[in-house]
């Protein structure tokens, strides 16, 4: 036979194999949205709230008339008033304002290096689970580690010897963030492995990497894009409490966590000073939180809430 | 059968110390990397050089890395961690009895954790779809929303400040541990309950269930007898994994509270560039952790009889 | 007067659900005289297994039953309350279920497991709950008994488990058992086992309901048969008269299948169309849709169940007369 021919017949095949994959198992996000919609009002409320932080955060230049690092002596702990909504800090500045620059900060740390570990915990765990054998338990044998990890401990050790910073941060993240990922990509692969399609591509012999960005990957997507909406939130808490201890984001620059730390000084003259940066880390881990849950009801009825 | 077992048990207590060691490692590497001389740091800028070097090698500090990590895990085997730089006194005189502190506010803790969860979770689960369960599931959200520092700052706000009810921070007895034990219990509480809920309400959709029901059980007794058992199996292994994560994770809630546990220690630690101390800490939360998932993985071998035959 | 075993007379169960009312059984009546065997079978969806539910009142949420009458032994079970029904499921009535896989309780021991329905019932000391159980467990042919009672449902293969299902239904010596696809679940062998074991019980006095989608295992157990199909009887006969005259075309359709895998037939016959849906069930004969006879009549108007011969009765527009179907 023509190898070419043969070639051909393959990647019909397989196109045929995916489509049939695809359609048990991948939604289009406007169906996902309807459904959202329908049984998970609080998510799409979540999406809202999302979206409105993310403008805030954008447009803090235009939004607000102070500058994030403007002292002003002759007006510091200002209580909450029309000029000042969330008062002012001990050096005068406008605390909503500050709050706005902050949202930079955590909304990046929150979902950048959460990306990075998905991404990375999905490589990671995909090969793990397809490949089996040594490098699986190798593989398994470092998550294994890095899950003993007193995570907030060692943070802080990395931050001692790199120094504080937004860098160093998001590279103790990925350093911690991508087992978990990898243990739920793997458990997946695992059973996908299994599933008819994909020994039907390997019989008619479709390379590896090609059965697992074509076969596998795609229908991880819906767990993988739960666990990241499920993980922003808690990259967000990790970055306020590593800031909080004074070992995250350095001043001048603004962080909520760094913000409720300054703020606790003056916790029983100005409370806001706390409190407001506080709500804003809430309402933004809610929100996550909601859409993760909504979403995972939507995509992946399977998966367990931990 | 038993002969598995051990070496089962053997072959796990083998990934723990491996797994201790990586992260002792890890740390020792990671501390080792600051730049420029800890000893030079410490002396201050008016230390001779000469100095510097006797009191390095004295220490150790001059060998090769492998050969200091060596050292450090000979050492740490026979409970011999070092000496502070900063406070004077060996490691381990340090933080057994900071450990001891943390302890008690983990158990405290895990208490509060532990009894709200599970008896949010079952209730949200018997009464699903109601408004008792919305209202449950959306406190639960809140409790693994809030961030430690807020639940902290206003109960120590609310009960300390404007009620004074309980005491502000330190701990001079008992009702000093209620304010750090719910700041610190409440998230745990949350994430409990939800695996609660959805553990009770899969089980009471399972056939064994319907059978106890034709048995002549009632509603409750089978909740009881059958459902909890098996509900309470994935509830156990999260349970033991957030014990050491307690234990382990409590520095901000130390902080705030004045409390003098481990995680307060390694901040101090830290402040203080004290390299065998902070790492004496970090040491002992990943043992803590490792013992941890380790016990969570033999309850649930004890508790799920087909797991412990190796079925 | 005396009474059957269980008298089921004009039950209505539906489901309750977002998009309307599923009504899963509609104007069931059946009875199970004493030491009698009789049979449900129909395709999987028709309502069977709601019935021996309802029976039991173990309908779910949203399930109800609507109305209708269940006696048993005389006596009135839909009006009691959750509590008296606690004291007649496992003593008077009892069940097997299809899956034996999943109807123990994982982590408990089989032999507690039905110890446990011997102290629910009567208040007797623990040994002699133990001495019981051991028996019921002997009775239905579990071999070295004291070494199964300590062991987990994992432990056991499939045959067994249904085994102690049995036992479980047994040990309290109930007047009727319901077993609902007892066999389905277990493999060839294993199923003549089990079904022998269902008969040698008939036997000594006990009323057997069996449901099932299998014309061979109600053949081989049962006295009496009901087909059931859309949540409706549509034809009742002894097991003989069935098999021989059959008069619904939905019942000759399953006979058909069966026959043809018999190798009587040249192709496998099967029924065209699929279970209609109960949620919008046709205004006329639910099976109209799928059965070949149908005239206008059918698509319009619901039949009723007639009397056609001793204790055969049929729900078919066509079924009365000689020059019927």
């Amino acid at each position: 036979m023509d190898p070419s021919q043969n070639a051909n017949v393959t990647s019909v095949v397989e196109g045929e194999l995916s489509l049939a994959s695809a359609t048990t198992s991948f939604e289009e996000p406007a169906s996902v949205l309807r459904r959202l919609a329908t049984d998970h009002k609080v998510a799409i409320v979540s999406t809202v709230v999302i979206v409105l932080f993310v403008l805030g955060a954008v447009f803090a230049p235009v939004l607000t008339p102070y500058q994030y690092d403007a002292i002003n002596l002759s007006n510091r702990l200002a209580p909450p008033s029309l000029e000042h909504l969330f008062g002012t800090d001990e050096g005068g500045r406008d605390v909503l304002t500050r709050m706005l620059y902050g949202s930079r900060v955590s909304l990046v740390i929150g979902i950048v290096p959460t990306l990075l570990s998905v991404v990375l915990g999905t490589l990671i765990g995909m090969v793990a689970g397809y490949y089996g054998g040594k490098v699986d338990t190798a593989i398994m044998r470092v998550a294994d580690i890095v899950m003993s990890f007193p995570t907030m401990l060692l943070a802080m050790v990395v931050m001692y010897t790199l120094g504080g910073g937004t860098t160093n941060v998001f590279l103790t993240m990925v350093l911690v963030g991508w087992s978990g990922v990898a243990r739920v990509v793997r458990a997946e692969t695992l059973k996908l492995k299994e599933s008819e399609y994909v020994e039907a591509a390997r019989i008619i012999g479709v390379r590896r990497a090609r059965i697992i960005l074509r076969h596998i990957l795609p229908n991880c997507l819906p767990t993988i894009i739960v666990l990241f909406t499920l993980d922003i939130p808690s990259s967000i808490l990790t970055e306020s409490s590593l800031s909080f201890l004074g070992m995250g984001v350095q001043p001048p620059s603004a962080s909520w966590g760094l913000m409720v730390s300054t703020g606790r000084e003056f916790l029983y003259y100005a409370p806001w000073l706390c409190f407001a940066p506080c709500l804003a880390i809430m309402a933004i881990v809610l929100a996550f939180n909601y859409l993760g849950d909504g979403l995972r009801d939507v995509l992946d009825p399977h998966l367990q809430s931990q | 059968m038993s002969g598995s077992l051990v070496h089962n048990l053997v072959r796990r207590l083998a990934y723990a110390f491996i797994s201790i060691v990586g992260v002792a490692a890890l740390v020792f590497v990671l501390l080792r990397m600051v730049p420029g001389n800890p000893v030079a740091t410490l002396l201050g800028e008016h230390a001779d050089n000469e100095t510097v070097e006797r009191i390095s090698s004295s220490l150790g500090l001059d060998q090769p890395l492998p050969v200091q990590f060596a050292n450090y895990v000979l050492g740490a085997l026979h409970g011999d961690f070092g000496e502070s730089y900063t406070l004077g006194k060996p490691v381990s005189e340090l933080i057994g009895p900071a450990f001891l502190n943390t302890l008690w506010l983990a158990i405290a803790a895990a208490l509060v954790a532990w009894v709200v969860g599970i008896a949010c979770g079952l209730l949200a689960a018997i009464r699903k779809g109601t408004v008792v369960d919305r209202l449950f599931m959306g406190f639960s959200l809140l409790g693994v929303s809030l961030p430690v520092f807020m639940v902290a700052m206003l109960l120590q706000y609310l009960f300390a400040r404007y009620l004074h009810w309980l005491p502000v921070a330190g701990i001079t007895d008992w009702t000093g541990y209620i304010l750090p034990a719910i700041a610190l219990g409440w998230g745990s509480a949350g994430s409990i309950a939800r695996l609660v809920r959805s553990s009770v309400i899969e089980v009471l959709q399972q056939d064994y269930i319907d059978t106890a029901r034709a048995k002549g059980r009632t509603n409750t007794q089978v909740l009881v007898l059958h459902a909890l058992r098996n509900a309470m199996l994935p509830v156990i292994t999260l349970m033991a994994m957030q014990f050491s994560g307690l234990l382990s994770g409590a520095v901000i809630t130390e902080t705030i509270f004045s409390i003098n546990g481990i995680g307060r220690l390694s901040v101090q630690a830290i402040a203080g560039r004290d390299i065998p101390l902070l790492q004496g800490t970090t040491l002992l939360c990943t043992f803590v952790i490792v013992m941890g998932n380790l016990v969570a993985d033999l309850l649930y071998n004890v508790c799920d009889p087909r797991v412990r035959k190796g079925a | 007067m005396t009474h059957s075993t269980l008298e089921v007379s004009h039950l209505y169960t539906s489901f309750f659900t977002e998009h309307g009312e599923v009504r899963a059984v509609q104007d069931v009546s059946l009875a199970v005289g004493r030491g009698q065997v009789v049979g449900i079978v129909g395709e999987s969806g028709c309502g069977k297994s709601m019935v021996a539910r309802s029976v039991m009142g173990l309908v779910r949420k949203p399930g109800k039953i609507v109305s209708g009458r269940i006696l048993l032994k005389g006596r009135e079970l839909t009006s009691l309350s959750e509590q008296e029904l606690c004291t007649i499921r496992g003593r008077d009535i009892s069940m097997v279920f299809q899956e034996p896989m999943t109807s123990l309780n994982p982590t408990m021991r089989v032999g507690r497991q039905v110890q446990e329905v011997v102290t629910i019932h009567e208040d007797v000391p623990k040994q002699e709950a133990r001495r019981r159980a051991l028996e019921a467990l002997g009775a239905v042919g579990i071999p070295e008994v004291e070494a199964r009672y300590d062991a987990y449902p994992h432990e056991l293969s499939g045959g067994l488990r249904q085994r102690v299902m049995i036992a479980m239904a047994m040990v309290m010596r109930p007047r009727l058992l319901i077993a609902d696809e007892p066999t389905t679940a277990l493999d060839a062998t294993v199923e003549t086992q089990i079904i022998a074991l269902i008969k040698q019980l008939a036997e000594t006095g006990t009323s057997v309901l069996i449901i099932s989608h299998n014309l061979g295992v109600i053949a081989q157990l049962a006295d009496y048969v009901y087909v059931m199909y859309a949540g409706r009887v549509v034809e009742r006969a002894s097991v003989l008269d069935l098999f021989d005259h059959p008069l619904h075309p939905y019942t000759r359709g399953l006979l058909g299948a069966v026959s043809s895998l018999r190798g009587q037939s040249k192709t496998l016959q099967t029924i065209p169309g699929v279970v209609p849906n109960l949620a919008h069930l046709p205004a006329g004969c639910s099976f109209a849709p799928r059965c070949d006879r149908c005239v206008a009549r059918c698509a319009s108007e619901q039949p009723e169940l007639v009397t056609v011969g001793s204790g055969h009765e049929v729900r078919c527009h066509l079924a009365k007369g000689a020059d019927a179907v």
